[in-house]
């Protein structure tokens, strides 16, 4: 992997003092974020640290408490329709209406983001994902892998200059894994700022040009993967729960705890 | 691999593509959901045809109002068991808030469904209405049916807003779908036997001025609107107060998710 070059490159997001509370719980604790364009960036983090609420902030499904979110330089408060469609967003949880087919799910998308797509054109960019014979079947008759391939092809419908994806490999196998992590490494390639939660953290180990760890509802570290490990390798909450070289797995634990999180 | 082309400024979609595609969508799934139009279109039509020509037709007051009460228990069914439920149905999966992160604004989301819903309603209430008058032998002018389909859209804005309402106070889809079939079955009740009379005077009163009570008035003043009274008139604005009641519980508790 190769480190991200920081200076001279433009801020694709910037996330600035972000409080996100839910009455009088404080969900996230004035966390500040930026990724550069052609970036990706792992939110890492323990259930309930904050990364959805944060998630959630940029795409302007919440208010903030206070704190500040520019896509581009497009504030997602002020602006949020402007904001929304030069994103792209692939959801925890991907529903579509139950309804309708996948060709018609990518019609309505596509219209959603601006975009006219003729039939053949649908077919064309299904047929890239694999998933031409399956144009006239309803979303729920997909497996976990095809589902997960539409929801990024829809993310990605109107070539967006970030992407956020909400632990985009959960649940998939091996092989669904890999060819995500392809396109999500084209998407990027083609120009793409791409932000992940992931709890994988091999995988952001891997594909993450940047890291940040929220616990809490606080940035506890932020950096490239290999920057973070040999900044913390000496934490004696690390070297505790390491077994030989110490991974980024090893610095995540050692930071938030072993404690089981709901 | 096409389905990325090159990093580009994306830019703000305009309104009428967006709407275009919501209610196309919106009319697909509507029209998808067969059992609920099927529903909603039997219903009354199960009541014009049980009621005719027999003393049941004497007893709920005559044909203007088995009319009224055929095209109320159709605007019912429709928005208080299909669009309710599928409102429930779609924040429970998640639907709304795939919707939400696309540049869509959310009254357009809204009211895409509720323009589908209000053209489900016009068409079933025109169907019964003219299956009505066919079976009773009432002659209806345009006007009468303009009014009846003017009532159609009041009235389905009623069973609508009832729906909201529900939605915005319970979360859960199950617990929608349950809460919603007994307020069905109560205003049915309420309108079967209830306005007849049949249950006791405090109850004709009580039914008379509910939801479905009123819809029922104002139906059969449209259909015959020589004969249309201070009752009518007061039928009329109680209904808009019910709307305003239940569109405001339903805003102001309504949640785009459940988690």
């Amino acid at each position: 992997m190769t480190e991200p070059q920081r200076p001279g490159k433009p801020l694709i997001l910037e996330v600035k003092g972000l409080s996100v509370a839910y009455g009088t719980k404080i969900a996230v604790d004035n966390v500040s974020l930026e990724i550069e364009r052609g970036e990706i960036f792992g939110l890492l983090g323990p259930n309930g640290a904050g990364k959805t609420s944060i998630m959630s902030s940029i795409e302007a499904l919440i208010k903030p408490r206070s704190g500040q979110v520019l896509i581009d330089g497009i504030d997602v408060t002020d602006n949020p329709q402007r904001a929304k469609a030069i994103m792209g967003v692939q959801l925890q949880a991907t529903s579509f209406q139950s309804e309708l087919t996948i060709r018609q799910i990518v019609s309505l998308y596509s219209g959603l983001y601006g975009i006219r797509l003729t039939r053949r054109e649908i077919d064309e960019r299904l047929e890239d994902i694999g998933l031409s014979s399956e144009a006239g079947k309803p979303f729920k008759q997909l497996s976990g892998g095809q589902q997960q391939r539409l929801a990024l092809l829809i993310a990605v419908i109107h070539n967006p200059i970030l992407l956020l994806l909400d632990e985009p490999t959960s649940g998939l196998d091996p092989q669904s894994r890999r060819q995500l992590w392809g396109r999500i490494e084209h998407v990027r390639q083609a120009g793409g700022s791409i932000l992940l939660t992931t709890h994988s953290m091999e995988e952001a180990q891997t594909v993450c040009d940047r890291v940040a760890i929220i616990d809490h509802g606080k940035l506890v570290t932020c950096d490239t993967p290999n920057r973070i490990i040999e900044k913390h390798k000496d934490d004696t909450r690390v070297k505790n729960v390491a077994h030989g070289d110490v991974t980024l797995e090893d610095v995540f634990i050692g930071l938030t705890g072993s404690e089981i999180r709901d | 691999m096409k389905y990325v082309t090159s990093y580009e400024q994306a830019v703000s979609p305009s309104t009428k593509l967006i709407y275009g595609s919501l209610l196309k969508a919106d009319m697909l799934v509507l029209v998808k959901n067969r059992r609920s139009v099927v529903l909603s279109i039997l219903l009354p039509m199960v009541i014009l045809f049980t009621t005719h020509g027999n003393k049941a037709q004497q007893r709920l007051g005559g044909s203007l109002i088995l009319v009224g009460l055929a095209i109320t228990y159709g605007l019912m069914s429709t928005s208080m068991l299909g669009y309710t439920l599928a409102v429930a149905r779609d924040r429970d999966a998640g639907v709304f808030q795939r919707l939400r992160v696309t540049p869509a604004p959310t009254w357009m989301i809204i009211t895409s469904r509720l323009a589908i819903q209000v053209v489900a309603n016009l068409v079933i209430a025109l169907l019964v209405v003219i299956v009505g008058a066919s079976m009773y032998h009432l002659t209806l002018s345009p006007g009468q049916y303009v009014m009846v389909l003017a009532i159609s859209i009041l009235g389905g804005a009623l069973f609508l807003s009832i729906g909201l309402a529900l939605v915005g106070m319970l979360k859960s889809s199950d617990t929608v779908n349950a809460a919603g079939r007994i307020v069905f079955a109560a205003l049915i009740f309420l309108g079967l036997f209830g306005i007849s009379g049949a249950l006791g005077g405090a109850l004709q009163f009580i039914a008379s001025w509910s939801p479905v009570g009123t819809v029922m008035d104002l139906f059969s003043a449209a259909i015959n609107p020589a004969r249309w009274t201070s009752h009518d008139s007061l039928s009329l604005l109680v209904t808009l107060a019910y709307i305003v009641c239940f569109a405001a519980v339903g805003i102001r508790w309504f949640r785009w998710d459940t988690h």
